[in-house]
């Protein structure tokens, strides 16, 4: 951080906040609101007086409330700048001045009350998302007491005790009656790895940093008496396996089994645990003096901003998600944005500093070249059959098309540095007029139509996008796992390009079955894509109703590339529902669908297209 | 606020109740097949489900 502060080249804004980002990829526009701190952070020396006259006194945050600081304070040692703040919050008042003692203390004269917030606008290249993460807030656990019982404390809180700069100075002792325990135990994945409170996933950091703790605590504490209660001890990496042997070595008892209540002696405040020993099958119960939740990390609860701003996609468990998890794993979706550490998954200091150079040298690459390079998927508008309805710039997930303007003869056009390839705008477009460059209209109807030329009433047209669905497909080929061979899969980047003449055409052309198959929602590789996708799906469900064509013989269906099972199960399932498909019906859909056909849509080819490039 | 909205599976045809937020689109599965084609029934066929 001093490193950071002090470099030429570096700009740090810190009690700041990014208000808008606009633009796309080495042309990114970002607002940013300076907060007021009220001293001015060059003057101040961080003498001190002012916090000694200021007479208010609130707990402390960064010392996790065990102990309290002034309106005026630095908000933690080894703080970047190292200057004061005014919480005017809790401050007694400036307008009018109630107290005004720490600007008649300060020398320097550098405590402002008039200073209001600066708003800075920016223009970067490249973004890197480090906003980090919270811990797990386990007071919904009732069972464990947390903020009913004082020596009930946290993970977080343990780290202020026991740190020399801590509250008490690192000399540990327990809230109630500020002695040093004679005894501590610490439970595990508290918040994490649970399917019904918290979080589902391992928190990945909890088990070491236990580890950590209880050596910690021997080593000032020899005759301390530590217990560590757990699921099991996970400590891959580097060295982990060694410190968790040493603090086994040291007379730390590891119990296998999670406490399901912990009770307090009202005189002693002495802790109970009740604890099933998974290894002896035998219920326990535990006396010590101090409780220590291993508490598990969740997202910033204010990280749906920054997602929002920065138009990020995010995994099931609330992280942003990578635009590939092993090829592109500090990437993300938007081109120009990238991630380091636990915004993306919870992860330890090493993992997150990797992470952080990573992040770092791929913007440096971006920033070096002097062009973007982008994937050759873009969309393209014609121009001529454009009828300016916006649909869309209100579809695109990466806001990569600027909005059309009829008065002004401003047709919408594709920010291509910014265009991620999903096809939504290509499938949405009312008037056609949106190609996708090598995923063309022409293409697919080609494949359809080469698909459906022989015997289409044994074939099953199944679209499946790139990253999930059809890559489910291959997993259940890796896994030898049975499906009927009459599927026929036409690939889609997302499931957001598959058109609803696409469909319409595959029965046009005999196709008793169609399966639309795409990402989770929550793997959307392309943002929302996919909820465009389900939308688009549930239209063509009244539409085929209308025309008294059966909707189910139009499949949705959501497949994670890990879901090889679930594709060869659809796939079965499919096969069945198309061997109750009739000839009769099919004949009659065909007719229906041929008669009310438009004149053949303009079946654009890549001569077409590049015509239009050049 | 989420209305309770009659659904039918279309791969296995189960009716089913569940929340359903106008405007707002989720990930739907059918409770008992676990397919996600899965459509809100509108108006009579709405109304014949309830029967
Ligand atoms: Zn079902």
């Amino acid at each position: 951080m001093m490193d950071a502060g002090r470099h030429p080249r570096i700009e740090l804004f810190t009690n700041s906040q990014v208000e808008n980002v606009s633009g796309f990829v080495g042309n990114f526009n970002v607002t940013v609101r300076k907060k007021v701190r009220y001293v001015d952070e060059d003057a101040c020396t961080a003498c001190g007086e002012c916090e000694v006259v200021c007479p208010v006194a609130v707990p402390d945050e960064y010392q996790e409330g065990f102990s309290s600081r002034k309106a005026i304070y630095i908000p933690f040692p080894q703080a970047v700048p190292s200057s004061y703040v005014l919480d005017m919050e809790n401050c007694l008042g400036t307008n009018p001045i109630a107290c005004g003692k720490c600007a008649d203390a300060c020398e320097k004269e550098c405590i402002d009350y008039d200073a209001v917030d600066e708003v800075r606008e920016l223009e970067v290249g490249a973004i890197v998302v480090a906003t980090g993460m919270q811990p797990y807030d386990p007071t919904e656990m009732d069972e464990y007491g947390y903020t009913r019982f004082a020596n009930v404390i946290t993970s977080m809180e343990f780290e202020r005790l026991i740190c020399a700069g801590g509250p008490v100075e690192g000399h540990f002792i327990r809230p109630t009656d500020r002695k040093t325990p004679k005894s501590v135990a610490f439970i595990q994945c508290v918040g994490s790895r649970s399917l019904n409170r918290g979080v589902p996933y391992c928190s990945n950091i909890c088990c070491m940093n236990t580890v950590k703790d209880t050596l910690l605590l021997h080593d000032h504490y020899p005759e301390m008496q530590n217990k560590v209660f757990y699921m099991d001890i996970r400590s891959f990496g580097k060295g982990f396996e060694d410190l968790y042997r040493r603090s086994k070595e040291a007379g730390v008892q590891y119990i296998r089994g999670l406490p399901g209540d912990i009770e307090e002696d009202p005189k002693t405040k002495n802790l109970y645990l009740t604890v099933e020993n998974t290894l002896n099958g035998g219920v326990e119960r535990h006396e010590v003096d101090m409780v220590v939740l291993a508490v598990g990390l969740v997202p910033r609860t204010d990280s749906e901003q920054i997602r929002q701003m920065l138009t990020l996609s995010q995994t099931s468990d609330g992280f942003v998600m990578e635009a590939h998890p092993k090829l592109q794993p500090v990437d993300a979706p938007t081109k120009g944005v990238y991630f380091a550490g636990c915004v993306e998954s919870p992860k330890d200091i090493k993992d997150s500093v990797t992470q952080a150079g990573a992040a770092a040298a791929r913007a440096n690459i971006l920033l070096n070249d002097r062009e973007v390079r982008i994937e050759a998927i873009t969309s393209i508008i014609h121009e001529e059959e454009c009828n300016y309805c916006g649909r869309c710039v209100r579809v695109c997930p990466f806001h990569a098309i600027t909005p059309a303007n009829k008065k002004q003869g401003v047709f919408p056009k594709v920010v291509e540095a910014a265009c991620s390839g999903c096809g939504t705008c290509a499938a949405e477009c009312v008037t056609d007029c949106i190609d996708m460059r090598h995923f063309e209209d022409a293409q697919y109807y080609a494949q359809i139509e080469a698909i459906l030329a022989e015997d289409p009433m044994q074939k099953i047209v199944a679209f499946a996008c790139n990253w999930c669905s059809y890559a489910g497909g291959d997993n259940a080929g890796t896994s030898r796992l049975q499906y009927p061979a009459n599927v026929r899969l036409i690939r889609t980047m997302c499931s957001g390009r598959v058109d609803e003449d696409f469909i319409l055409h595959a029965f046009r052309k005999g196709a008793p079955m169609v399966l639309v198959s795409g990402c989770h929602f929550s793997d959307c590789h392309y943002i929302d894509a996919v909820t465009w996708t389900q939308q688009r799906v549930e239209k063509i469900w009244d539409k085929l109703e209308k025309k008294g064509i059966r909707p189910e013989r139009l499949q949705l269906e959501w497949i994670s590339a890990a879901e090889g099972q679930k594709f060869a199960k659809v796939m079965r399932e499919l096969e069945k529902l198309r061997q109750a498909v009739t000839e009769e019906e099919v004949a009659f859909t065909v007719d229906l669908l041929i008669r009310e056909q438009k004149p053949t849509p303009k079946r654009r080819t890549n001569r077409d297209t590049l015509a239009l490039l050049n | 606020m989420p209305e309770s909205v009659k659904f039918i599976c279309l791969r296995c045809g189960h009716n089913f109740v569940a929340d359903y937020t106008p405007k707002v689109v989720e990930e739907r599965t059918c409770p008992k097949c676990g397919s996600n084609s899965v459509r809100r029934q509108k108006g009579k066929a709405a109304e014949k489900a309830a029967d």
